[in-house]
């Protein structure tokens, strides 16, 4: 259990991490989330006392990280896979580190195994690529068995093999009941491994939840319907006030409608229904949507916001939430007009243009 | 804290560059004894004294070299991030950093006593071999001792320099110019103030006493060390205060 409480940290005027508070809770993966810059690493390193904390205090199993005698068992942390000696070789950092708190080199080989570093265990690290110092960190973490993990980015620079191990290990981690605490930029990859989330941005806390009430909370969600006879039903949707985009001369994604709604248009219109699929935004969507506000460093949009409005307009209006029934939504903009701030990039409101396609609304 | 030690014994022999510099500082003394002891053109006249000051003057080497092993040994791990690794693994940073110089003393002095042992066995013996009648007296091997315990001062120098400044170049520049010109320009300034005899009150030219070969070398020899020591002792107290405190 992690118990992280007021924590900040300033740079001289730069607050990094402002009075950050959340719980980490054992036999499940949290995910520790945020834009660049946004204060993870710093809190993690204020949490393991690397960096000295302004104000607040982080608990683990009730007892901050400097009283901890031996460390290693209670808790492993890779902060940063480049924390290596090139002129080094694998196997005498892990007795470097090992031996600091008593553990000797045969744990030491046995985590080279575990992460598939034995081969090269007598190599330099200079030699290494990101990937096999990504397992050199884990190895790390490993040492002591400890009840709390903690990785920064540990997935970066692994292939997809490499990821799904790690994933696989994280995840079976925490079947043990440990505590895992994890930051990724791979948000699909933490989609399918994290259990909970902790959301920060510009150093504060944004949100902490589960990841299904996050994406709940600010993902898009949305109904696709498919049949032969679909121009009946989109066209009694969008009198009913749901926004209503064609993807092709079969299918339609409506959004304010539920799927029980459409179900029994469809029955009472004795119409035949190839699809009717309940659509969620992916856990990027939500996060950018939660996130949007406090991106501190943002580029250029790249996203081919008007390729859709230049083919026929199937680049859609921000989604709003609603029920079927309910009032209707805004009007759309005009296929012509330039795209309102609307969907993330990657959204089903961002399809490819189709021929002949049309945005609904009303 | 004997696992402390355990640990930093790994990091010191397991990095090539501290190997490397070892080989050299041992190396250049054996090898220039063993040259002009080969080489000498009047063996037979050759003075105890002469060879013992050869010894202890090339060792000077040795002991510059062995410092800037001290200072890399703690530099290098702020500049490759390793000392995160090390606070996380003991946040308890100041028995971390009294184990790094531990570590590194006992480790340089072992090694400056083996270097002057060499020299001083296989030196004399060449000498012999060569007819001369080489006739050693305890302040000898004072000078000789004098000179292994500079090294391991010069160590914690570079340590406590190390702890202070955290950069391997920057540590490295000011260790090596600290005996080559800070302390000559200070030397001036004191001169130049009237004060006499300045250099006692300077650390490393106090304490490179202790490797004086002649018969009065026993006078100052062991108070420069202590002074040098003192200096680095302090050196040392408040590099650990300051790093406890700073962020790694």
């Amino acid at each position: 259990m992690i118990e992280v409480s007021g924590l900040t940290k300033r740079f001289g005027r730069t607050t990094a991490v402002d009075n950050l508070s959340f719980e980490v809770r054992p036999g499940r993966v949290t995910g520790f989330l945020g834009p660049n810059g946004s204060g993870k690493s710093t809190s993690m390193r204020c949490m393991l006392a690397l960096d000295r904390a302004d104000a607040g205090t982080a608990l683990f199993d009730g007892r901050p990280y400097r009283s901890l005698k031996n460390p290693l068992f209670e808790v492993g942390a890779l902060l940063d896979a480049g924390y290596v000696h090139p002129g080094r070789s694998a196997r005498n950092h892990l007795r470097a580190i090992a031996m600091s708190n008593g553990i000797g080199s045969a744990r030491v080989d046995e985590v080279m195994a575990l992460v598939g570093l034995t081969d090269v265990a007598k190599r330099r690290v200079g030699g290494y690529s990101l990937g096999m110092r990504q397992r050199l960190g884990l190895a790390a973490v490993l040492l002591g068995d400890p009840r709390t993990v903690i990785l920064d980015e540990p997935a970066n620079g692994l292939d997809p093999e490499g990821i799904r191990w790690i994933r696989d290990v994280l995840v079976h981690l925490a079947s043990q009941g440990k505590t895992v605490l994890v930051s990724s930029h791979l948000l699909s990859e933490m989609a399918q491994m994290a259990d909970d989330l902790v959301v920060i941005g510009m150093g504060q806390l944004i949100e902490t939840s589960t990841v299904a009430q996050f994406v709940a909370a600010h993902a898009n969600q949305w109904v696709r319907v498919r049949s032969p006879q679909i121009d009946g039903i989109a066209q009694q949707l969008r009198d009913g006030g749901a926004q209503v985009t064609v993807l092709d001369p079969t299918g339609i994604e409506v959004i304010g409608a539920t799927i029980v709604d459409i179900g029994e248009l469809a029955a009472r219109r004795g119409v035949a229904l190839h699809e009717l699929s309940p659509q969620q935004g992916s856990l990027e969507d939500a996060f950018l949507q939660a996130t949007a506000k406090a991106q501190e460093y943002r580029g250029a949009s790249f996203a081919n916001t008007d390729a859709g409005a230049s083919a026929g307009g199937t680049s859609g209006p921000p989604p709003p939430p609603g029920q079927f029934g309910s009032p209707p939504p805004p009007p759309v903009s005009p296929p012509s007009a330039s795209p309102p701030p609307g969907p993330v990039a990657g959204s089903p409101f961002m399809p490819p243009p189709m021929p002949g396609s049309q945005v609904g609304g009303q | 804290m004997l696992n402390l030690v355990k640990a930093e014994w790994i990091k010191l022999r397991s990095v090539r560059v501290n190997v490397v510099l070892s080989c050299l500082a041992a190396a250049f003394p054996i090898v220039i004894v063993v040259l002009v002891a080969l080489l000498d053109g009047n063996p037979e006249r050759q003075k105890a004294e002469n060879v013992i000051g050869m010894i202890t003057g090339t060792m000077v080497v040795t002991a510059l070299l062995v410092g800037v092993i001290g200072a890399l040994n703690l530099t290098g791990e702020f500049s490759h991030g390793t000392i995160r690794n090390t606070f996380a693994a003991t946040p308890q940073r100041r028995n971390v950093l009294l184990a790094k110089a531990f570590v590194g003393f006992v480790a340089t002095v072992a090694f400056a006593l083996a270097v002057a042992a060499i020299c001083y066995v296989v030196g004399p013996a060449i000498y012999d071999s060569r007819g001369a009648s080489l006739s050693f007296e305890s302040y000898h091997r004072s000078a000789l001792l004098g000179i292994v315990l500079l090294s391991g001062l010069l160590s914690l120098l570079g340590f406590g320099l190390g702890l202070l400044i955290r950069n391997s170049p920057a540590t490295v520049v000011v260790f090596v110019l600290w005996p080559l010109l800070l302390e000559g320009l200070v030397a001036l300034v004191l001169n130049v103030a009237g004060v006499s005899n300045s250099q006692k009150w300077l650390p490393y030219n106090s304490a490179i006493q202790m490797g004086d070969p002649s018969p009065e070398g026993d006078v100052n020899r062991w108070s420069g060390g202590l002074y040098l020591g003192a200096v680095v002792t302090v050196m040392i107290i408040v590099g650990i205060l300051v790093n406890e405190r700073r962020d790694a």
